[in-house]
């Protein structure tokens, strides 16, 4: 079953556009110049029950402008689309019941008040029966290990403890479809991972379709199952995400802190080791691990440097964009 | 001890200093343009309502005195008291939270007395807003009353002005200096606000008001800071000015002195708990 | 039918839901609740003082005495208070709108306007609304006919405070960043209907029927509670539902350019 079809899906505001100065100001109150802003260009999706998907592009790409059009915010300039069988726009409130949203920066939950509040408030705005709001409840408390926080006021909770509620508060309503923007930004290693966990779970158990815009690639390694990036308002890539691991999550960035400065003038180039910095008592290279393992890599240092310490770690996602569209751009050149 | 040239040498420093403060706070007002839109344009509002209120209460009478006071003058009368209480700083705001995000550690460093600082700058401030609101709303009474002819009262106006905003000032410090001591000084600024508006004369001056508050409002310092000069402004007599200025000066003596004790009191208690 | 009352009944569930939720928020901080509510019944009992020092000067002005401004206090202040401890949002709906705070109402699945008014409540408005009954108590006709009077009052003074506010707000979705003149509106608003309406004269009180519609505020301690005025009272209550309507279809509209996206400055 198709969670999410769109074709065509185009979006373009009109942006008023001010002339400099105090003469300026005053031409645009009477006469106002507006110029075309394109924000979405012709989206194409198709995307299954269940699925997971990473929904990539760097900042004014037209992320959220297509989730607004997606969950009935927005209405597109021309296109169409279907969530969940309905069309978003012409039956936004029908189609707010089968899904959920999450904001990593826009809490729903109610700041003075402990997470069971807005949970409650939840079940009515959903309209949950209340045999079903205190299953659904305790399941959720349960899975999501909330009991401990559940009557305190959530300006009280850590940020990690607040997202875990946040997220099982949009689980409440068993939505179909669940939208979520940055949903692990400012959160530590140990409780991103489990955040992740979390959904993937209710992925699994309830088939909740989860798309996800992220600027971390460990969200979109661990949570999904295929990537999407659009760029400049189009779709750029779609593919799984297994494929776009072994093609551009292959690099690693290593990280040295060197014990003595070192003379690398002399040493031969390594096939797939890229050296980015080298400064006195650093060294930043990254590493294509399609052509050459990280302990080869290594060791081509080995002996020539002195290590005082040592990180490997993914490229940050704005770099694996990038490459995406310098491969794309290099393609198209190409062809 | 100090030589009284190097004392002498020491005030004219610290009162360059208030000079300076004073500068920047008034240049900083000009950066508030709104603030002052929103201002004029709330007196408007309040002086027409008013300028309404007394016309039916006179029964548009303008040769009718009451409580020696004819229309148009107790519609100036208004214009200058709320040219003065418009003009007060938000000072017990600014002070908590100074006190609250531990920025008064940095001005207790400071080679300057700190209520000297707040002081200079609340001047500032005052005067600028207060001529603004004066220029303003004598605009507006100018055309719902007819121009002023209060002579001598100008002179006199301006010169309990000074008066009555030192003694805002130092009524207003004695809350914000409170928040040494509680976490919230609202509740307290409202009271005072409330307070100026009764005893103080902001609305009703105390001639028109019965005996027997009027008699407990003479022991109050309220009527010092609105009622004195908005009347001088309106009834020039030479005589009750000075008896006025008396007034203010005792109460500025006073005042002066309760917020020097509750300061020092007040910053003990900071070197205490260490800010 | 049963699907209508489903529907209703939802909607009701829903909005009790909105109130609990906010009445648990303001008593999460207790003490400052009951000083800021005990604080607005005190500026408002000062007002009451200022008036009975005025009338002890001029008993009667405009045939309007003490007692009729007593009740004009307490119809303004109670009606802005059951408005704003029920609805707190209808005030700040240009603010919600021009900082994109619409986009979780939208997400969600009820109306939109009312899930925004509800989701706020104004502690201080408490205070206006016990004050509002503390006068009744104290100058108010104690008889049913005078209870349901001045319930009505409160009824239509709320309805025309929201009504206007909604009206006001929605100047937002057209022109982005109105803020400031819808709170001065306000204000100025609020200001008005503390005044006899018999005090203003000439144009000022044809604009105060029309333009600006608080003498439909500050007459009704005249034309409803003393005796009833038939003509005003028609006026004002199809002023006060005009209002209202013009409000939410407005409020739709804008919604509905919001979601067209047209002429909003875009704010991602």
């Amino acid at each position: 079953m198709r969670a999410l079809t769109t074709h065509g899906l185009s979006k373009t505001f009109k942006v008023k556009r001010k002339p400099e100065g105090l003469s300026g100001s005053v031409r645009a109150l009477f006469k106002p110049e507006w110029k075309d802003k394109i924000a979405v260009h012709s989206i194409d999706l198709a995307i299954e029950q269940g699925e997971t998907v990473a929904f990539l592009g760097p900042n004014g790409a037209g992320k959220s402008t297509t989730i607004k059009m997606l969950t009935g915010i927005l209405h597109p300039t021309s296109g169409e689309a279907e969530v969940a069988g309905f069309v978003p726009w012409r039956d936004r409130t029908k189609l707010a019941f089968r899904i959920g949203t999450v904001f990593g920066q826009k809490s729903q939950l109610w700041y003075h008040l402990p997470p069971i509040d807005t949970f409650e408030l939840i079940s009515r705005v959903y309209e949950l029966t209340r045999a079903d709001y205190a299953a659904r409840q305790r399941d959720l408390i349960e899975r999501f290990e909330l009991g401990p926080y559940l009557h305190t006021p959530v300006r009280k909770l850590s940020l990690g403890e607040r997202m875990r509620c946040e997220i099982a508060a949009s689980f409440l309503h068993r939505p179909q479809l669940l939208f979520l923007d940055e949903p692990t930004i400012g959160l530590d290693v140990v409780v991103k991972q489990r955040i992740r966990e979390l959904i993937r779970e209710r992925n699994r158990r309830e088939e909740t379709t989860v798309f996800l815009t992220s600027h971390d690639a460990g969200d979109v390694e661990e949570l999904c199952s295929r990537v999407i990036v659009i760029h400049h308002g189009g779709v750029l890539l779609d593919e799984p995400v297994e494929r776009v691991k072994r093609d551009v999550l292959s690099r690693k960035t290593v990280r040295l802190t060197l014990a003595e400065e070192a003379d690398l003038s002399g040493m031969p180039e390594t096939a797939g080791v890229d050296i980015r910095e080298s400064e006195p008592g650093r060294l930043v290279f990254s590493v294509d691990l399609k052509r050459i393992g990280i302990e080869e890599a290594l060791n081509a240092f080995l002996g020539k440097v002195r290590i005082a310490d040592l990180t490997v770690e993914d490229p940050p996602l704005e770099e694996i964009i990038k490459h995406i569209y310098g491969s794309q751009a290099r393609e198209e050149v190409r062809s | 001890m100090m030589s009284f040239r190097g004392r002498m040498a020491r005030y004219a420093a610290s009162g360059s200093k208030g000079i300076a403060v004073g500068r920047i706070a008034w240049r900083q007002q000009l950066a508030y343009k709104t603030d002052l839109l929103l201002r004029a344009s709330f007196l408007l509002l309040i002086l027409f309502v008013f300028e309404q209120l007394w016309s039916a209460a006179y029964g548009g009478d303008t040769s009718k005195v009451i409580g020696g006071f004819t229309l148009k003058q107790i519609v100036w009368y208004l214009v200058f008291t709320e040219a003065l209480t418009l003009a007060v700083p938000p000072l017990a705001a600014r002070i908590e939270e100074e006190v609250k995000n531990g920025e008064i550690a940095v001005r207790l460093t400071r080679p300057m007395s700190y209520v000297g600082y707040h002081y200079a700058s609340y001047m500032a401030e005052a005067a600028f807003r207060f001529f603004v609101h004066l220029a303003v709303g004598g605009l507006i009474a100018w055309a719902l009353v007819g121009a002023p002819a209060f002579g001598a009262g100008w002179a006199d106006l301006l010169l309990l002005s000074a008066g009555a905003l030192s003694i805002l000032f130092l009524l207003h410090a004695i809350v914000a200096l409170s928040a040494f001591w509680v976490e919230e000084t609202s509740g307290m600024s409202f009271v005072l606000n409330k307070l100026q508006f009764t005893v103080g004369g902001m609305l009703l001056p105390l001639d028109l008001m019965p005996e027997w508050l009027q008699r407990i409002c003479a022991w109050l310092p309220f009527q010092a800071a609105l009622y004195f000069p908005a009347r001088a402004g309106v009834q020039a007599h030479s005589a009750d000015v000075l008896r006025d200025l008396a007034i203010q000066i005792g109460w500025l003596i006073a005042l002066a002195a309760i917020v020097t004790w509750i300061y020092r009191r007040g910053v003990g208690k900071l070197h205490v708990n260490g800010g | 039918m049963s699907t209508e009352a489903n529907r209703v009944g939802g909607i009701w569930r829903f909005l009790l839901a909105c109130w609990k939720a906010n009445f648990a928020s303001a008593l999460e901080y207790r003490l400052s609740f009951f000083l800021l509510a005990g604080m607005m019944l005190l500026n408002n009992l000062i007002w009451v003082f200022f008036w009975q020092l005025f009338f002890s000067r001029f008993p009667v002005v405009q045939g309007w005495e003490l007692r009729d401004v007593m009740i004009l206090w307490a119809l303004s202040a109670g009606g802005f208070g059951w408005a704003s401890v029920l609805f707190g949002n209808y005030g700040r709906i240009a603010n919600i709108v021009s900082s994109g705070q619409l986009d979780v109402y939208l997400s969600q699945p009820k109306p939109v306007l009312l899930h925004v008014l509800a989701s706020r409540m104004s502690v201080t408005a408490a205070g206006d609304f016990l004050f509002g009954w503390l006068i009744f108590a104290w100058v108010g006709d104690h008889t049913i006919r005078g209870f349901l009077l001045f319930v009505a009052g409160l009824l239509l003074t709320g309805l025309l405070f929201m009504g206007l506010m909604i009206v006001v707000g929605c100047i937002a979705f057209w022109y982005g960043n109105s803020e400031g003149i819808a709170g001065q509106v306000f204000n100025s608003f609020i200001t008005l209907t503390t005044y006899p309406s018999d005090i203003f004269r000439g144009v000022a009180r044809t604009l105060l029927f029309t333009v600006v519609p608080a003498g439909f505020i500050s007459y009704l301690p005249i034309g409803l509670i003393r005796s009833i005025d038939p003509a005003f009272l028609i006026a004002a209550v199809s002023v006060t539902f005009g209002l209202m309507a013009a409000g939410c279809t407005l409020f739709a509209l804008g919604l509905r350019r919001y979601a067209s996206g047209n002429a909003i400055t875009v704010r991602q």
